[in-house]
């Protein structure tokens, strides 16, 4: 059962300039989703579509299994939200912050200390959040996104500008409220490492297009599928036409050639035969295979 | 029920800001300067004081500025600054993903604009008051004003006011929805305002926008004789402004 699913998402800001080219999201319900791709792949405009920020042109939306189009309220009153940089009324305090949402999901008001005590802001008090640091309103707006206990939690990029503390205490916020109240967590970001330890499923977009969507140990897979040895020789022509004579395929790629995944013997056996027959080998390496390379290789 | 709750946030919003600073402020201003005046030509105050038609007298004048200038200026300042809230704090993209619709978010911004408007009449009046016994408290052997006050006439010309000040409020509002940069609302009420100040002794002034407050005013107070229909006219600019600001705000490709 998918909490969120999108058919051929396009969304184009002009008639040259495409930012989304048929986009089949999956987000399993349950499941904490990492939505990865560089800066400018179409991240935030896929979650603002989610969110009913921008007007959907091409496509279906569905939350819940219900259509966004036709269901939005609905959807809206079950889903949090933190968009880019956070948004607080910074002449009001975090109380008042919050009691503005409140009034808004007309959810209990008993929340508003729950959660601040939450993202441990219960200290704050009239202090307005004008005058808070990155890393308070950050703090906040995850606040807010969770005032109302909604089933779906859409955030994008809701680590920036917190420290190393800040970013763990975040994680650990995240882990513990998706295990005990099942909440499906769809958090994008544009760094693999700091999403790698907490999330479930991974999806990666580039350029408007979806790359790879699943799960952790399905690219995992993907990337010992994709890993390989690399040669580096005086003649490199000459090295591909020598493996591939003892039945290896190798290819050319930059000064380099790639093998695919094989036994320590083969390898040095291969090695032998380049050497036997002249060619100098300078370097044999086993290729970087953890999630950051398979995901620079992805977006390349 | 819902628009209740959204009435409610919209509220809590405006709360410590300068617009809702600027009720409070605007409200008092004249009156207390009319005070202080009255105090410092305490002569001609204890005269006045002592006139059967005092109340009507002193309520036109504290009008004065209030009318051509002061309102105008407040319903331009105050309508652009609550609308802008959103824009000034990033938070359009937060208020468009509460389970909502449009219209009452719509609504809801625009009621508390109005209530504001009223909230200031109510603080002028009462200041005008204020500034009506407080001289004859403070000069040495004033009387206490004998005049009846005319509290039909003080209700009947601060709904009149409320209504003329609507077309300000719209176009404000329309163009505070429409535009992230505070200068352009700001800028454009100030642009429309002196147009209608110059097109007073116009035969058609009354179509102008920004000039129904002044009219008002000139009628009342007896400057103006001809009919005219101010409030009208009002009442068409501010339900047809607010219609095309409508549709402008749920038709937006973004929001936020």
């Amino acid at each position: 059962m998918y909490c969120i699913e999108t058919h051929d998402l396009c969304y184009r800001f002009s008639k040259e300039q495409t930012v989304l080219n048929g986009i089949n999201l999956q987000v399993p319900t349950g499941s904490i989703f990492g939505f990865l791709g560089p800066n400018g792949a179409g991240k935030t405009t896929t979650l603002r579509l989610l969110l009913g920020l921008l007007k959907k042109q091409e496509g279906r939306i569905s939350i819940f299994g219900k259509d966004l189009a036709k269901n939005r309220i609905n959807i809206l009153r079950n889903t949090g939200s933190l968009i880019e940089s956070p948004s607080l009324y910074a002449h009001l305090s975090a109380a008042e912050n919050l009691q503005i949402q409140q009034m808004m999901y007309q959810c209990s008001s008993l929340r508003v200390k729950e959660v601040l005590e939450i993202v441990g802001l219960s200290h704050t008090g009239r202090k307005k959040t004008g005058q808070f640091s990155l890393g308070m309103k950050q703090r906040l707006s995850i606040a807010i996104a969770l005032l109302h206990n909604p089933s779906l939690l859409i955030l994008d990029e809701p680590t920036n500008g917190l420290d190393p503390n800040g970013i763990i205490e975040i994680r650990d916020l995240l882990k513990k409220i998706n295990a005990e109240q099942q909440i499906t967590i769809v958090i994008s970001s544009h760094l693999l490492a700091e999403i790698e330890k907490l999330v479930t499923h991974i999806g990666i977009i580039n350029k408007g297009q979806l790359l790879f969507q699943g799960t952790l140990p399905q690219l995992q897979t993907k990337q010992s599928l994709d890993a390989c040895f690399i040669f580096q020789t005086n003649n490199n022509t000459a090295a591909a036409a020598i493996i591939t004579a003892c039945g290896w395929e190798a290819t050319e790629q930059n000064d380099l050639l790639c093998l695919p995944l094989a036994e320590d013997q083969v390898i040095a056996s291969l090695n032998r035969q380049l050497v036997q027959n002249g060619i100098e080998v300078y370097r044999i390496m086993r290729q970087q295979n953890d999630l950051e390379s398979i995901f620079i290789n992805l977006v390349k | 029920m819902s628009f209740l709750y959204c009435f409610k946030a919209e509220w809590i919003k405006k709360k410590g800001s300068l617009a809702a600073w600027l009720v409070i402020i605007g409200g008092f201003f004249t009156p207390a300067i009319r005070t202080c005046a009255a105090i410092y030509r305490s002569e001609a105050t204890r005269k006045a004081l002592l006139k059967p038609d005092f109340w009507n007298n002193h309520w036109l004048a504290s009008w004065d500025t209030i009318a051509m200038f002061l309102l105008p200026m407040g319903v331009i300042l105050a309508t652009s600054l609550v609308t802008q809230i959103e824009f000034k704090n990033n938070t359009w993209k937060q208020l468009h993903t509460t389970p909502q619709s449009y219209t009452n978010l719509f609504l809801a911004k625009l009621a508390v604009i109005l209530v504001m408007l009223v909230q200031f009449l109510v603080i002028f009046t009462i200041g005008t008051y204020l500034s009506g016994i407080i001289p004859s408290l403070i000069i040495s052997n004033a009387g206490w004003p004998t005049a009846a006050i005319p509290y039909s006439k003080i209700f009947s010309d601060s709904v009149y006011f409320f209504m003329d000040c609507l077309p300000i409020v719209a176009i404000q509002f329309l163009l505070s929805l429409q535009f992230k940069n505070f200068l352009v609302p700001v800028g454009t009420g100030m642009a429309l305002w002196i147009t209608a100040m110059i097109s007073l002794s116009w035969k058609y002034s009354y179509l102008v926008p920004f000039s129904q407050s002044a009219l008002f005013y000139l009628k009342n107070s007896g400057r103006i004789t001809r009919d005219l229909p101010v409030h009208e006219v009002a009442l068409l600019y501010f339900t047809l402004i607010t219609v095309i600001s409508y549709i402008l705000y749920i038709t937006k490709k973004e929001k936020g």
